[in-house]
């Protein structure tokens, strides 16, 4: 049984991407088998976070006109044997994708026997996102804990509710999904960040995961491993966690507190 | 408060007019025939079904279905037939060039871009106890920014929240139990009675009737609690419901 599950948000740079980088990783790891798809045509980023982008032949684009099979152009990732990334094309534009093409490309892995497939939604709401969400079983909304990018959010909520495949045949809709990323324990004690709590408040969903901003991040991205993979890291555990609750398990949602200095670092102000 | 441009005058400087664009819903009337005698029939019984709803109504004469453009002196029959059946004809829809000069003859503006809402013409229950058994609309998910939610003819209920953004409107009344952060609109179609009723008031912006009030910021005491809205006069009048 294949589900397909859609990362959005609305608004840019809320961490999209990492996002859905981390999770197929994730469900990777616990040996599912996962695609990853950019659905951001035009502004290919995920082959960058995944470490892949010198290995990219054919993209998403090429296998909806038929230039080649979707085989060929599905690259496998180094470090699962079962994680492969279908990535987006850098040099056309949005219109390139069709829902009879995407639908297509669904189905196929579907045939294949993937566990999991990955959308990966470019900003905004435009023609991109609405395909990327529109197959969709689930939907992660990433959201940072700001007035903006909630507002964005509660936007794509509604889309997700009215324009998908699933809300259209009225069964039962899209399962949704809110992830705080971003999120500074710290800068919301001092009440300059909106909190977990006003973030489900406003948008009314349970949170699958709530990832503490975090220097790892970028070190992550740059270097092409995504940020679940280095376990030393916050990010990571908060995103393994994420993992778990999607498949279903019960955990307690951590860094969302800022942490407890100790002893010696209270006396001699570390 | 509710007028928002009445705030914007300033007492040394009062100009002796203003001038405001706004949108009105407005009657198309398109005539397929230019015998006075028919239209006024026609009219008559039409405005005899709603008189409240068509007493001196301001209707646009669209004259594409015609076979042949009328000349100056029968669309001035046609217009005369329109004031007796009880209405004002007050433009001409956009069309030819014929209709400019036409319009031009008979001194009545050329209304450009009329487009007409996709259902059908309003047969409004007349008053009609019976009638006004419209039972309410009732919404139970989540009103999402960008979204939009209408009673036509009827009281809206929403048993969740309307987010920041979104629209909630209603001809009759707009009932919401859960946050109201965005914009709530009673009496869509001028009924000065409707009211807004809400659990947790953030509105952006409340209208009944056309009177509005936007919120730049929320009076404490009116912030998070239960609010209803009400017009007394031409004022949009708020208070805590309860304690």
């Amino acid at each position: 049984m294949t589900e397909i599950i859609v990362v959005t948000s609305g608004k840019g740079g809320v961490g999209k991407t990492t996002t859905s980088a981390s999770l197929a990783c994730g469900l990777a790891r616990r040996g599912k088998k996962v695609a990853v798809i950019d659905f951001d045509i035009g502004l290919r980023n995920l082959d960058l976070i995944m470490g892949c982008e010198r290995r990219v032949v054919y993209d998403f684009v090429n296998v909806i006109h038929g230039d080649c099979m979707l085989k060929q152009a599905l690259i496998k990732d180094k470090r699962f044997d079962n994680l492969f990334v279908l990535a987006a094309s850098q040099t056309r534009d949005k219109d390139a994708l069709t829902p009879e093409g995407v639908k297509r490309v669904l189905d196929e892995l579907t045939a294949d026997q993937f566990d999991y497939i990955i959308c990966d939604s470019p900003a905004g709401i435009e023609k991109g996102a609405h395909l990327a969400m529109y197959f969709a079983d689930r939907a992660v909304v990433v959201v940072n804990p700001e007035v903006s990018s909630v507002r964005d959010s509660d936007r794509i909520l509604g889309l997700l509710a009215s324009k998908t495949a699933r809300a259209e045949a009225g069964n039962g809709g899209v399962k949704e999904h809110l992830l705080l990323t971003r999120y500074s324990p710290k800068r919301v004690a001092t009440g300059e960040m909106m909190s977990v709590d006003d973030v489900k408040e406003i948008l009314g969903l349970d949170i699958v995961g709530v990832v503490p901003e975090s220097q790892d991040v970028l070190t992550a991205s740059n270097a092409g491993t995504p940020v679940i993979l280095n376990e030393a890291s916050a990010a990571s555990q908060a995103y393994e966690d994420a993992v778990s609750r999607l498949l279903g398990e019960t955990k307690p949602l951590r860094f969302i507190e800022e942490p407890k200095k100790g002893f010696f670092a209270r006396v001699f102000g570390g | 408060m509710n007028k928002p441009a009445e705030a914007i005058r300033t007492p040394s400087a009062t100009p002796p007019l203003e001038i405001r664009f706004g949108q009105v819903g407005l009657a198309q009337v398109r005539i397929r025939t230019t015998d006075p005698g028919a239209i006024l029939d026609e009219l008559t019984g039409r405005v005899a079904t709603a008189p409240h709803f068509f007493e001196r109504t301001a209707v646009c004469l669209d004259l594409s279905a015609l076979e042949k453009e009328p000349a100056a002196e029968e669309l001035k029959a046609v217009v005369d037939a329109v004031s007796r059946a009880g209405m004002i004809a007050v433009g001409l829809a956009h069309g030819t060039a014929t209709v400019d000069a036409l319009a031009r003859e008979l001194d009545l503006p050329v209304l450009t871009y009329f487009r007409p809402q996709k259902s059908a013409p309003p047969v409004l229950p007349a008053a009609d106890p019976q009638e006004l058994t419209v039972p309410a609309l009732l919404n139970h998910t989540p009103v999402r920014s960008g979204q939009r939610v209408y009673g036509r003819h009827r009281d809206l209920i929403v048993t969740n929240t309307v987010g920041a953004g979104a629209e909630v409107i209603a001809d009759g009344c707009v009932h919401v139990y859960g946050a109201l952060r965005g914009r709530a609109i009673a009496g869509a179609r001028g009924d000065v009675s409707a009211r807004v009723f809400c659990q947790e008031f953030h509105a952006e912006l409340v209208s009944i009737a056309g009177v509005f009030r936007v919120f730049e910021t929320i009076p404490p005491e009116l912030a998070g609690k239960p609010v209803q809205a009400w017009l007394s006069g031409d004022d949009l009048r708020f208070a805590r419901i309860g304690s």
